[in-house]
């Protein structure tokens, strides 16, 4: 287990054996509910050491090869967070009050790993559906905590942070502002957030939600605010569900402000990104050479009708 | 090199090779975000360095360098307002350079405006600070002597172009990362002897309290000022048992031992002044330089570059952590960084990082807070610091802001140094007084001070006769808080002194509000309409955790509801 220091795109590549000893889809036994290989007995929500880890808060020490071919220890965190014990759930179908657990659960391991001086980032995710390679169908989600800025994380941080720069506020704020001008590709808004297919959208069906107020991290939500965030997501996921009548399969990424480092709380906005894969009901947007190799994405649907697909959808929660 | 205004156009003025009599000088402008890093190098013989001057806006912040000195908002018609009687008293406690603090008027380390923080980086030999004069502030570096033969990096400032709210806590992370800052994770809580007993204290009362505080789930619990023979002789007195006697007592209960101690600091009544009195600090004319005068004596600092000196100091930590402790309330730290003449030529702050290394070498992995103490050259040597003046059992906005004891002035630098806690060390706010008698402090002022301490998530460390009658459901309050982890805080209003606090966790997100510091008049707002989860955590075989989260409505009296 270690990190290997890419120079041709300055970013680092996780290299781990363990997690090619993962199951794939096991068709008798789900090792998330009780009797399961992780769980003897029953339990509400619960987040645990991943069993095929990447990184590790232990990992052992490495030495570099070169100058040019560094490496480093992958000493960070990979946990799983199981959502419910309901194997059949999903966050479209739990209730909102599971998913506010569910949410103060994210937070409780957010500050818990924030605690280690070698966390830079905590990311919390969740694979759904075989198509974006989710090896478990028990609702549950992930967690990486890395001792560094993945690339994306830092491109992020660096855009968010160069308008600051320029314009003296928030950027993401600028967009929400903006967004609720037009209110053109909003699919969902509340009291305290809002979930639009972004003008920016790579995925023909991507949807992100925004705070409306500047909110840096998942941590600096107020309880009413964890509420409706809650709500949010469910509405999120129930349109997503509704969209094509089938569990419709996404990545849904939680974008926060680095741990250990408060530089960039006043430009970084919190963010939820769902990118899902399906350009139709059967018809996948493949990852391909040109989103792999060059980072441009080719959406063959307009946001703005996306938009209007999933707002149309209509869901009573 | 004055510049008309902090722009990026009149910035680039201040860059580039300077020559003196005595000097070279290069400056760099780095841009990061927010601002500019102005990295310095130079060489030659290096006293006081002007870096660049600019206007002086109508309000400041500003800072003074030792835990205890004042960080505050002036107008244009402050004047440094210090009795004369206590100038000779106070030495070195108010300003390294006291022959310019008292005539001039100085920020340590930053300063700040409605639209600027500018701060050093670091403080490894230099001294940074600015002086500030009636229509311009100027950016200073002092080396006192210091001879550079080669070009030598110098400390680094940043420019921020924000208000203090957003730019302070930018300013002490970019610290941080400068000085590789590490400190204990543990924000601890603790009794001390001090504010209830002060110099008064002895063996009996320490067994009385430890016998009362069952109940009070302390961390530490810490003998203050009152063990000692003197000032540099470190023994028991006559009122106390050895000191192993003391920490096992201690440890009896559950506690960490924690023990108080001035060791940069030399009674002139010390045995170890009368048998080295080489060891200390001397003026050019080979008298003993007086650091402070305090005990009702003069005070003198030892020498920390003299190696029998190092010697001396390693083998007391070592010692004390022998005999049990291993928590350690240094104080009176500034008496290591006074001008003077010293064994190694280096320069006073050189000679408090070399003292501070060899303690924190000593004492290894044990908590250090540092209390009287240069707030900059102590980063990375301390686990905990003082950011205030002492507490006091009164409250006086009307006594001189000058760094005395007072709960008023302590509980403002709480707030207007809050930037600084668990990015460069646990801020501790000083010691919570919860006893309802014995004391001026009434209910507002310890429901204030301890809603401050515990919303900033500081140390907390509570200093009372636990025989008296104590305010028990403010202790229980703090306690049930404290469970909810770290917190995630901001304040704004620094220098309107209008203060809000925001402090998130996994309760929530709760709101103080002060809107008069001075009449204690706050308002605070719990979250408490949330869902509650308890956590227990199971170790498996393997070594993997498992967290597991249940619903459980907790109300801040502790009980389920």
């Amino acid at each position: 287990m270690e990190r290997r220091w890419n120079m041709i795109t300055n970013e680092w590549v996780l290299v781990s054996a363990y997690t090619q000893s993962r199951p794939t889809n096991p068709v008798n036994t789900c090792p998330l509910c009780p009797g399961g290989d992780e769980f003897s007995d029953i339990y509400d929500l619960a987040s645990f050491d991943n069993k095929f880890p990447s990184m590790k808060l232990s990992a052992p020490d490495v030495e570099p090869l070169s100058e040019i071919f560094k490496k480093e220890k992958s000493n960070g965190q990979c946990e799983v967070v199981v959502y419910t014990i309901e194997h059949d759930s999903a966050m479209s179908l739990m209730p909102v009050h599971q998913i506010e657990k569910l949410i103060n659960m994210w937070i409780d391991r957010y500050v818990d790993l924030s605690q280690y001086p070698s966390i830079k980032y905590v990311y919390i995710f969740e694979n759904r559906g075989r198509e974006v390679g989710a090896t478990l169908p028990h609702p549950h989600g992930q967690l990486y905590a890395f001792p560094f800025f993945p690339k994306r994380i830092d491109v992020k941080i660096s855009a968010l942070s160069e308008y600051f720069d320029n314009n003296g506020r928030c950027g993401i704020c600028d967009v929400v502002e903006e967004e609720l001008r037009l209110k053109e590709r909003i699919i969902y808004e509340n009291e305290s957030f809002i979930a639009l297919v972004p003008f920016y959208a790579r995925w023909p069906y991507e949807v992100h939600v925004y705070p409306k107020r500047h909110v840096s991290t998942i941590v600096e939500f107020e309880n009413e605010e964890r509420h409706l965030l809650a709500k949010t997501l469910k509405v999120v996921t129930m349109k997503y569900d509704l969209l094509f009548q089938q569990a419709f399969p996404y990545m849904m990424m939680l974008f926060q402000a680095p741990v250990n480092d408060v530089r960039y709380s006043h430009a970084f906005h919190f963010h939820i990104e769902f990118n899902p894969v399906k350009r139709d009901k059967d018809k996948i947007k493949w990852m391909a050479s040109v989103e792999t190799g060059t980072w441009a994405f080719i959406n063959p649907k307009v946001p703005e009708e996306a938009a209007k697909e999933l707002r149309n959808v209509e869901v009573v929660v | 090199m004055f510049v008309s205004s902090l722009n990026n156009q009149e910035l680039k003025k201040i860059t580039g090779y300077r020559k003196s009599d005595s000097s070279e000088l290069l400056i760099q402008l780095e841009k990061i975000h927010l601002g500019y890093k102005v990295v310095i190098e130079a060489k030659g013989i290096l006293d006081e360095l002007e870096i660049f001057s600019f206007p002086k806006p109508a309000r400041l912040l500003i800072n003074n360098w030792q835990s205890w000195g004042p960080t505050r908002v002036i107008d244009e018609n402050f004047k440094l307002d210090f009795p004369s009687e206590l100038i000779h008293k106070f030495g070195f406690s108010a300003s390294i350079m006291p022959d310019i603090y008292f005539e001039r008027l100085i920020s340590d380390y930053f300063i700040c405006s409605d639209n600027f923080v500018i701060g050093a980086l670091e403080s490894r030999f230099g001294h940074p600070y600015f002086e500030i004069h009636e229509n311009s502030i100027v950016v200073k570096l002092k080396y006192f002597g210091k001879i550079l033969d080669d070009w030598t990096k110098l400390e680094s400032f940043v420019i921020l172009f924000t208000n203090p709210d957003i730019g302070l806590p930018h300013y002490a992370d970019l610290i941080a990362k400068e000085n590789k800052v590490v400190y204990k994770r543990k924000n601890l809580i603790g009794w001390s002897s001090w504010y209830q007993y002060f110099l008064d204290f002895d063996y009996d009362k320490l067994c009385s309290n430890l016998s009362f505080s069952k109940d009070y789930n302390y961390d530490v619990f810490q003998i203050d000022d009152a063990w000692e023979k003197d000032i540099g002789d470190w023994e028991v007195n006559n009122k106390f048992e050895s000191l192993e006697i003391i920490s096992t007592k201690i440890r009896e209960y559950g506690y960490t031992p924690g023990i108080w101690l001035a060791p940069f600091s030399v009674a002139e009544t010390s045995r170890l002044y009368n048998q080295h009195p080489d060891w200390v600090v001397k003026d050019c004319d080979g008298n003993p330089v007086v650091a402070y005068e305090n005990w009702n004596k003069k005070i003198y600092a030892l020498d920390t570059t003299n190696p029998d000196v190092a010697e001396w100091l390693s083998k007391l930590f070592y010692q004390l952590k022998k005999l049990g402790f291993d928590y350690f309330k240094i104080d009176f730290l500034f008496a290591g960084a006074i001008q003077g003449e010293r064994y190694k030529d280096v320069t006073p702050i050189e000679a408090y990082r070399m003292g501070m290394s060899i303690i924190r070498h000593a004492v290894g992995e044990s908590f250090i807070l540092g209390c009287g103490a240069p707030l900059l050259p102590s980063v990375g040597y301390v686990d905990g610091m003082r950011i205030s003046a002492d507490t006091a059992p009164h409250w006086d906005p009307n006594e001189p802001d000058i760094g005395y004891p007072n709960a008023y002035y302590a509980l403002r630098n709480v707030l207007t140094r809050a930037f600084m806690n668990n990015v460069l060390w646990w801020n501790d706010p000083d010691c919570l007084m919860l006893r309802k008698e014995d004391t001026q402090l009434n209910d507002c002022h310890r429901e204030l001070y301890a809603y401050v301490s515990l919303l900033l998530d500081n140390m907390i460390v509570q200093s009372d006769n636990l025989s008296f009658e104590i305010d028990k459901k403010l202790w229980d309050f703090i306690l049930e808080y404290r469970k909810f982890g770290k917190r995630f805080f901001k304040v704004e209003g620094i220098l309107d002194g209008e203060y809000k606090i925001t402090s998130c966790a996994i309760n929530g997100c709760d709101k103080l509000i002060i809107k008069d510091l001075k009449q204690a008049k706050f308002d605070v707002f719990f979250d408490e309409k949330g869902v509650g989860l308890v956590k227990n955590v199971e170790k498996r075989e393997d070594g993997r955790m498992f967290n597991y989260y249940t619903e459980s409505k907790i109300n801040l009296e502790g009980e389920e509801k």
